[in-house]
């Protein structure tokens, strides 16, 4: 039992990053990505394949896949916010779809479909994290680091740019505000803090494939963020949480058959998103009545 | 030749990518709607006719028209229940496609708990390879399939040419702020532009189904690969998407002369790709409305 | 006080498939008054600031900031040379308070920290808190922006153009729908910049108040030029007020 709780929880604070990050661009910048789980499965195998032929250390791992990630991101960002906003969507859903695809095919990075097994216990500082205990400790620290610096990033005045685009382009432009620059150093930032995400996982689970990092997987990222809230720093993690509990959850109404919770589960957020968006006209973005805790 | 049966293939692929292009750009042109379900409507269209046709053994032609039917309907009822409201409270861009996005989750998932998540098709003697001289195969179907693209291509061409709701709706598509100086009515007109989109995208359902069979994700790359060909053929350009999507085909069909049919696939996204990069505007697309 | 002209518009042609949205207009915006442009809707005086922030780019014709040419600047770019810009529909950050809508204009560079350090920081922070407390919007300051009453929002308006350095100010309707005392504490405010050395050109439509705040005034119609000048002159011309208050050929 004890195993399980340990198990859930660090998952829980993968999940926490993960929507945080995302929730870094989308709450808060009105930035749509849905390439956040390809990000997730890019760090992944980049802390797989580190770990098995380079340094089993965090420290190595993790600056490694954010590094990758963030240039990766380039790759769409550059070109698209160029352009428009609605272009970013295209292309991060294009990358999703080419990410899966090369996960899949490039047999000799990634291992194919059959993915990548045995990644080494994780180290830090030398000292082996093979206890539960002991990973999730460094998984909450993470967590704990993370959520800081988005909170910090919020409240300098690139937090203020950022929602000054969001809240109004043109006029931000009006002011001399570099949209495009801003926008993708925030895309650089939530992709580069994804990384540290995949990198846990790959450790915590010891494997990696491409299953693990499809449009299902981006659709669970997005309903943290919706259902936990996107106008708070705690409300991503709180929603990951409650993605997690939900599953569990859900095997105690024994009338449901197994093989189908978790398209039940994907059947409930893309629910939820379609209720939202149609009778809570400011969407995703802006705590209607709440005040916007992000200016604190 | 090996090349030149990847150019035929690729002309087959082409004209399956050409409808389901035209009908998300139809859709999109007429209001601004990113109707990721779109895909959904292919999903629909096509597990349904399995559905009618393996299971139920319906004549193959009706089950094809109810199927097609259906996602008519489908794409219509969405836009009355779903698109309309959103717009006309705040309907943003983004708004909009997270709804349909949901929408597309949803009916995926219902249809794996339905069918299962492997692959369904149908077995007809149309799939069966024809050799048309030179060593070139081609089956009935995709013969058909060519044939359907250009009828259909034409009727549209027609439609959008000489009836009233035709010029208005390529009128719409070029010009958004028309609709509202003409006085046109949006709302009926935005009925007929999903249903005539939904409709384009039927026959590639269908076909889909019979050949290289239906999963239910499938829905993801129809949508990617309809907004990569509109992106490319130019926003706004109904003739830009169809030939979009013929390049499409193309190019995935002759990217297998050098790439395994796995990497084949992402052809279409890096094509999609460098016209962000380079030409946003894509082929027929204004430069001043991107 | 010199005669150039801080902004000159010359054969400025802009169309819109049909629609002619500036039509030959020249126009000078003489320094250190406040210019205003009048006219029916639809007469293209929106057009006229777009065409000089760069939102649109003219067919023909030049416009030139102190003898500097505007034909390759963008919105950004304008804003750089000083020029400042309101909107009629206001475009504030609406999710964010009246603080930091006052601050964020102030704060320019793209990266995750501004020039300046910590000094300038506090510099900023303490213009923008004087800046709010000038428009009277002190009681506010915490206040989400779209949370604002109307006339606030308009006073948080003008608060951004005060808060920067700009020379020239384009101001879109700034103060319609102001009660009589808002309206001249607004104008009050606006007029104290002139000293200042900046120069004003305001789009207003009640031409009852029109009278009260130019210093000159340019009356457009289907986007012509159709008279500037002394602002007695042109409000008491019978034949623009005809055309102001819709009657045509």
């Amino acid at each position: 039992m004890l195993g399980y709780i340990l198990n859930l929880l660090i998952l829980v604070s993968i999940s926490g990053i993960l929507a945080g990050s995302l929730n870094f661009i989308i709450g808060y910048a009105g930035i749509y990505s849905m390439a956040h789980a390809a990000f997730f499965g890019v760090a992944a195998y980049a802390g797989a394949l580190v770990a098995m032929h380079v340094s089993t250390s965090l420290l190595v791992a993790i600056p490694v896949a954010m590094l990758i990630c963030a240039a990766l991101s380039l790759v769409i960002s550059l070109p698209s916010l160029r352009v428009r906003g609605e272009y970013f969507v295209v292309a991060s859903l294009g990358l999703q779809m080419i990410a899966f695809t090369v996960f899949s095919e490039w047999k000799s990075l990634t291992g194919g479909l059959g993915g990548l097994t045995g990644v080494p216990v994780a180290t830090l500082f030398g000292y082996a994290l093979r206890s539960l205990e002991s990973f999730l400790a460094v998984s909450l620290v993470c967590l704990a680091l993370v959520t800081f610096v988005i909170y910090m990033l919020a409240r300098t005045s690139f937090g203020r740019s950022l929602r000054a685009i969001r809240d109004n382009e043109v006029a931000a432009a009006a002011f001399d505000k570099n949209a495009t620059i801003i926008k993708t150093i925030a895309v650089a930032i939530s992709s580069a803090l994804c990384g540290i995400a995949g990198v846990l996982y790959a450790f915590h689970v010891s494997f990696v494939n491409p299953e693990s990092f499809t449009v299902d997987q981006s659709v669970l990222i997005m309903a943290m963020i919706i259902i936990g809230g996107t106008g708070t720093v705690f409300g991503p993690i709180l929603g990951a949480l409650i993605i997690h509990l939900l599953p569990a959850g859900l095997t105690y109404l024994t009338f449901l058959p197994a093989r189908d919770l978790a398209s039940l589960q994907q059947i409930i957020y893309g629910a939820a998103m379609v209720l939202l968006m149609v009778y809570r006209p400011s969407g995703i973005i802006g705590s209607s009545n709440i005040k916007d805790t992000w200016s604190k | 030749m090996l090349l030149l049966q990847l150019l035929v293939d690729g002309l087959q692929l082409g004209a399956i990518y050409a409808l389901m292009a035209v009908g998300f750009a139809v859709i999109f042109g007429a209001t601004r709607v990113f109707h990721y379900a779109h895909g959904t409507s292919y999903v629909i269209v096509g597990y349904l006719f399995y559905y009618l046709a393996e299971r139920l053994h319906l004549a193959w032609w009706a089950a094809a028209a109810a199927a097609s039917a259906a996602g008519v309907v489908f794409g219509v009822l969405l836009d009355r229940w779903m698109y309309r409201p959103i717009q006309r409270d705040e309907g943003s861009f983004f708004t909009v496609f997270v709804a349909s996005f949901g929408i597309a989750v949803v009916a995926e998932n219902v249809i794996v708990i339905l069918f299962g998540a492997s692959f369904v098709s149908i077995s007809t003697p149309l799939t069966r390879a024809n050799d048309i001289g030179g060593g070139i195969v081609i089956s009935h179907l995709g013969i058909l399939s060519m044939l359907i693209a250009v009828g259909l291509f034409t009727f549209l061409n027609w439609f959008l040419a000489k009836t009233d709701v035709g010029v208005a709706l390529r009128a719409l598509s070029e010009n958004p702020e028309l609709v509202r100086s003409f006085g046109l009515n949006p709302r009926k007109l935005s009925q007929y532009a999903f249903a005539i989109g939904s409709l384009l995208v039927a026959p590639a359902a269908l076909v889909a189904t019979c050949v290289t069979g239906l999963t239910p994700t499938a829905g993801h790359r129809v949508v990617l690969i309809s907004i990569a060909a509109s992106i490319i053929g130019g926003i706004g350009s109904l003739r830009g998407a169809g030939l979009g999507g013929l390049i499409l085909g193309l190019a995935e069909s002759l990217a297998v002369w050098k790439l395994s049919t796995g990497w084949s696939e992402a052809v279409a996204f890096v094509i999609l790709f460098a016209f962000i990069l380079a030409r946003p505007s894509g082929l027929f697309g204004s430069k001043a409305r991107v | 006080m010199s005669d150039t002209p801080v902004l000159r518009l010359k054969s400025v042609n802009k169309r819109f498939g049909g629609v002619v949205a500036a039509n030959n207009v020249d126009l000078d915006l003489p320094p250190g008054i406040i210019t205003t442009l009048v006219g029916p809707n639809g007469a293209g005086k929106t057009t006229l600031f777009n065409l000089i922030t760069g939102n649109l780019k003219p067919d023909s014709g030049t416009i030139e900031l102190r003898g500097q040419s505007l034909a390759d600047v963008d919105p950004r770019g304008a804003a750089r040379l000083g020029i400042a810009r309101s909107f009629q529909d206001l475009r504030l950050f609406e999710q964010m308070t009246v603080f930091e809508n006052v601050l964020s204009v102030m704060e320019r560079s793209a990266l995750p920290w501004q020039p300046g350090g910590r000094a300038a920081a506090r510099e900023r922070r303490e213009k923008a808190d004087a800046t709010i407390a000038t428009v009277g919007l002190a009681n506010w300051r915490d206040a989400r922006s779209i949370d604002l009453g109307y006339a606030e929002q308009k006073f948080l308006s003008l608060a951004r153009i005060l808060v920067t350095d700009a020379s020239l100010w384009l101001l879109d309707e700034p103060a319609s729908g102001l009660d009589p005392a808002s309206y001249a504490r607004f104008v009050g405010l606006v007029r104290g910049r002139l000293a200042h050395g900046v120069t004003i050109c305001l789009i207003e439509h009640n031409l009852d108040i029109v009278h009260g705040i130019s210093d000159r005034i340019a009356f457009l119609d289907q986007g012509t030029v159709l008279a500037a000048g002394e602002p007695r002159a042109i409000l008491n011309d019978p034949k623009l007020a005809a055309i102001y208050f819709g009657e045509r050929r």
